[in-house]
């Protein structure tokens, strides 16, 4: 059997060799040790010594460069047939693999050598942030606004360079409209003109204003329901919950349980809806919108809250699509955060009931002849004269009240 | 509670582990009649002996391999290298052997020898005398690298790496051989890898090692009649790097400031602060300082000296800056 | 490796097991140079080939608990100090069953077990250890000795001159032993240092100084034994100049191109330790062909076994790092 001449890795890192010349011709008898071929490196050139005994029967390669491994000839005994092409260079594509596998973190080293070098030596002037249409704010910032739902834009920044740190934000969520207008000179009348958001709530809440409408009014006793919010909130790490979403729950059941306030008036029937499409007051830049949840009784909490904190983020950005504020079959308007204690909320036309939710409060509340403190909120349900009795509204607002202070039996 | 000196604490941890353990000696350069250089050793030749408190010639090389040598068979043996500049000499031995032995044999040996040595600037020793060169030793896999700040922590410190059965190279301050402060009765071994909090704060953090403990302790007090409440913890051990309580407290207070004598520019700090911005990157209100030396070689005269190394007005300007206040 | 009593000389039937065990390593030596050619070893290796004598001819003269500390050319001094072919070869071929499970390679060979404390990549790197390794024997009062190998190029650099002098200046049972090949890789030993001998190298530091022709295994032994037990009897260390030929290149693939290629051959020819042995015994061509073939059988199957062998995990590299 003929023994193939490959190719020697003669040092660490060789990957391949070129063939000078050979010594000894094709039928000539070689001695193992005889110097067989010449062979260029990029170190050197030196003889390659035969490492068989036999007559050089075959050379396949005869000048040239060649991979480690390759068969560039074959010795045996004389008249033996030899293949015409090599067998599979298994040598090589181990030579190959392991030097491939020392290139990788090469690469690897390369790629995250883009990535940009900070100066920041502490008598150099501090990293500037980028600028040119991003806002400059803290990555704490950053997140605050995130989850708060806090537009970054309209939010003034105190830091250096005019940087939004955390506590401009939290400034700002409490006093949204004087940041805005933190801009405007003092001394002259700003005359704004009318956005389409603008002009559309003042036709349609005009509209409503000819509904014939009442108020009711319930406190309820949060306990539970802050509880509840605070369980979820450790149940749902990437969803920050909040009382508005459980609220939505909580209306959404009430209503499937009082179908007859899932209701509008038109002049030829009362339409009844099988759904609790609920829909959320948000405050937008452009002005008040009102997205809808969808199906809410159908949602869990944390579904609700996840649905909700898009709709609301998306509001503030002003990108809202019509399908996100079409239908609703019930609205809630939360104020809470804004310290209001209860407020009386304009009917959503065409829905039927609108309930005005203030903020949870301590307060001093005689039970059984002994003084508790209890946290309390304050609920206000406007309802649609034509579509909703006082007995109707009463009676879902009184489930609403107790879902909230047993929250177990609506979820 | 007694009270030593740093010196005298770390006389007193290698004193008691000699005591009660054979396999425990030091060598070191100048450590048996002189005492050391800088007087850490004093009087232990006397109690020891001249086998156990061994002098060597002036060969790193040979002093930092003989230890290794004699770990590797099974001794704990404690080598002094004078000063923390001629760790560059010990280098082959320390990085090159001590370092990977385990791994370059599959896990048959143990290498438990503990490198001293000191550094620091601050009395004009020239650039040859006064490097801190934690740096480079952090970076070394298979090293442990300890640097105490007051006489508890090296005490109990050096008792705990004369125990640990990896390199360990343990850095001393040289201002802070002088200072006196409390110490348990009994030596407490302080684990290997947990920082310590010397001052709780709200508002920013100073992660400070060495010297810049004592510099970042005096910066808060100041800060505090600002209403600026300063937290300060020192890592203690570098390598392995506590990151658990370091970035807890930079959550906690949402700004930090890393402090070291070390050159600022690819320092200890540069790493720390990585892992904090990585880390707690949605928790920082600012970009995080980094306070250390400028970016020379220690100068002689000492008014450039004083320049160029950090002191606690440089840190209290950091945090100032990381709360944004116009100084 | 059969151990066998070591006395001051070897024993005619303790030759013939030198030779084989010294055939063994040529073997072995050869192999691995051949696997390395055809693309199977990574890295790069350095072979003994030339210097058993000077292996074998020491770690026989060792008793147990002796250390030994090696350099990059560490094969020989492995496979003579009681490393199995098959863990030597599996750990050249980066597998679990190696002697350093892998982490190591040619240059990191390590078998604690049996008293290697390492081979060093670094020249000289393993020397203070060895002083420190003595000092330790000496500390505890164990009759060991510690044997650092090292060639002429060591003879430069400063942790030689540190450990030695450290070393004598304690008294420490250590011995070294320079195999001085007359080569610092490409750089003859004219050009590497200013003087002739050097063993005054030693004597500069008042260290006992031996010296003994490296291809002569017999004498090898013996100056081996003397030096042990100089060092042993608490006299101090010892340093042993042996005279050797390094017959290839200083890595495999070295074309050697700074060599003289008639030189080389005719060390091949006259100083050839394994041919010189064979001669002084008088074996027959029957009988050497069949030591011949024992051992390349040993050698092939240590081949076979690390082929067999395992891959260590990737995830791996993260264990060891601390103890």
């Amino acid at each position: 059997m003929a023994t193939e001449v490959k190719l020697p890795r003669l040092g660490q890192g060789m990957e391949s060799g070129t063939i000078v010349k050979w010594l000894k011709s094709e039928g000539e008898q070689v001695q193992k040790g005889d110097a067989l071929y010449e062979l260029d490196t990029d170190k050197v050139t030196q003889e390659v010594e035969a490492e068989a005994s036999g007559v050089l029967l075959k050379i396949a390669i005869p000048e040239g460069e060649v991979e480690v491994g390759k068969t560039i000839g074959f010795i045996g005994d004389a008249g033996e047939n030899v293949a015409e092409s090599p067998e599979s260079d298994s040598a090589s594509e181990t030579a190959s693999a392991v030097e491939q596998k020392r290139d990788v973190p090469a690469a690897a080293t390369n790629g995250s050598s883009q990535g940009r070098v900070a100066d920041a030596e502490p008598d150099d002037a501090a990293p500037q942030p980028e600028s040119g249409g991003r806002v400059k704010a803290s990555p704490l910032a950053r997140r605050i606004a995130r989850e708060r739902g806090i537009d970054l834009s309209q939010v003034r920044g105190t830091g250096p360079d005019g940087r939004v740190v955390a506590e401009d934000v939290e400034r700002a969520e409490a006093q949204p409209a004087l940041a805005a207008q933190a801009a405007a000179p003092a001394g002259e009348v700003e005359s704004r003109p009318l956005s389409n958001t603008r002009k559309t709530i003042a036709r349609r809440l005009t509209q409503a204003w000819t509904v014939p409408a009442f108020q009711l009014t319930v406190d309820a006793d949060m306990t539970r329901a802050n509880q509840v919010v605070a369980r979820q909130r450790e149940l749902n790490p990437d969803v920050r919950i909040t009382v508005t979403d459980l609220l939505t729950k909580v209306c959404a059941q009430a209503l499937m349980r009082h179908r007859d306030v899932n209701v509008q008036y038109t002049e030829d029937a009362l339409l009844v809806f099988p759904n609790a499409d609920i829909g959320i007051a948000v405050a937008a830049p452009q002005g008040l919108v009102v997205p809808v949840v969808r199906a809410a009784e159908q949602r869990s909490v944390a579904q609700i809250a996840a649905v909700r904190a898009d709709l609301v983020s998306r509001a503030r950005d002003g990108k809202l699509r019509s399908e996100d504020i079409e239908g609703g079959t019930f609205t809630i308007s939360n104020l809470g955060m804004y310290e209001v204690d209860q407020f009386i909320a304009v009917l959503n036309p065409p829905q039927a009931s609108i309930l005005a939710v203030g903020a949870t409060r301590d307060q001093v509340v005689p039970l059984d002849g002994e003084l508790h403190v209890l946290p309390l909120m304050t609920l206000t349900l406007t309802c649609d004269h034509r579509a909703v009795d006082g007995a109707t509204g009463a009676d879902f607002l009184r489930t609403v009240k107790a879902f909230l202070e047993l929250p177990g039996l609506a979820l | 509670m007694p009270e030593l000196s740093y010196r005298e604490a770390v006389r007193d941890a290698l004193s008691q582990a000699m005591r009660q353990d054979n396999d425990v000696f030091i060598m070191g350069e100048d450590i048996a009649e002189m005492g050391g250089s800088m007087g850490v050793t004093a009087g232990m030749v006397d109690e020891f002996g001249p086998e156990r408190v061994r002098n060597t010639p002036i060969s790193e090389m040979a002093l930092a391999g003989a230890a290794i040598g004699a770990a590797v068979q099974g001794m704990r043996p404690v080598a002094e290298i004078m000063y923390e500049d001629f760790m560059t000499l010990a280098s082959e031995q320390i990085v090159n052997q001590a370092a990977k032995h385990r791994y370059m044999s599959g896990g048959q040996i143990k290498v438990p020898v503990v490198f001293r040595t000191q550094g620091g600037a601050g009395w004009s020793p020239g650039a040859q005398h006064a490097q801190q060169l934690e740096a480079w030793f952090v970076h070394i896999p298979g090293l442990k690298v300890v640097f105490p700040s007051t006489p508890e922590d090296v005490r109990g410190l050096l008792w705990s790496s004369i125990y640990d059965d990896n390199p360990v190279v343990f850095f001393e301050h040289r201002t802070l051989y002088g200072i006196k402060g409390d110490v348990p009765e009994e030596i407490e071994p302080i684990p290997i890898g947990k920082a310590r909090v010397h001052r709780e704060g709200e508002d920013v953090t100073v992660i400070a090692t060495g010297r810049m403990v004592h510099e970042s302790l005096a910066a808060a007090a100041e800060a505090e009649k600002e209403g600026i409440s300063v937290e300060v913890v020192d890592p203690r051990t570098l390598q392995p790097l506590d990151e658990e309580t370091l970035v807890a407290s930079v959550k906690k207070t949402n700004r930090a400031v890393v402090a070291h004598e070390a050159v600022t520019r690819m320092g200890f700090g540069a790493e720390v602060a990585a892992v904090l911005q990585y880390k707690a990157f949605d928790w920082l209100d600012a970009p995080i300082e980094r306070v250390g030396a400028r970016f020379t070689p220690i100068p002689f005269a000492p008014v450039m000296e004083s320049f160029v190394i950090p002191h606690a007005s440089t840190v209290l300007e950091a945090v100032y800056r990381t709360v944004n206040k116009k100084t | 490796m059969a151990k066998v009593e070591a006395k001051t000389t070897l024993a005619k039937g303790d030759l013939q097991d030198v030779l084989r065990e010294m055939l063994l390593i040529r073997r072995f030596e050869e192999k691995v140079e051949e696997r390395f050619r055809a693309g199977e070893l990574p890295g790069f290796l350095h072979v003994a080939i030339g210097q058993e004598a000077c292996a074998v001819g020491v770690c026989r003269a060792l008793e147990e608990g002796d250390v030994i500390a090696s350099t990059h050319r560490a094969h020989g001094h492995t496979l003579a100090k009681g490393t199995h072919p098959n863990e030597l070869m599996a750990e050249l071929y980066g597998k679990q069953e190696g002697c350093s499970h892998g982490y190591g390679g040619s240059m990191h060979l390590y078998d604690v077990e049996r008293g290697n404390i390492g081979a060093n990549a670094v020249v000289g790197g393993g020397l203070p250890q060895i002083t420190g390794a003595a000092l330790a024997f000496q500390m505890r009062g164990e009759p060991r000795v510690a044997v650092a190998f090292f060639g002429d190029g060591a003879t430069n650099i400063g942790t030689f001159h540190e450990a030695l002098n450290l070393a004598q200046l304690w008294k420490v049972p250590a011995v070294f032993v320079l195999e001085d090949n007359k080569w610092a890789e490409s750089t003859p030993e004219l050009q590497h240092s200013p003087i002739r001998d050097l063993s005054d190298r030693a004597k500069a530091f008042g260290m006992k100084t031996m010296k003994v022709d490296g291809q002569d295994v017999e004498a090898v032994y013996k100056t081996a034994r003397q030096a042990l037990e100089y060092a042993r009897s608490g006299k101090g260390p010892v340093f042993v100049h042996v005279d050797c030929v390094r017959l290839h290149g200083h890595y495999i693939g070295d074309p050697q191109v700074y060599r003289d290629k008639d030189e080389a051959r005719k060390l091949a020819e006259t100083r050839d330790p394994i041919t010189l042995l064979r001669t002084k015994l008088g074996v027959s061509d029957e009988d050497f062909e069949e030591m011949d073939a024992e051992v390349t059988e040993i050698v092939e199957a240590s081949v076979e076994f690390s082929k067999n062998g395992t891959d260590p995990a990737p995830e791996d590299a993260l264990k060891n790092v601390y103890a």
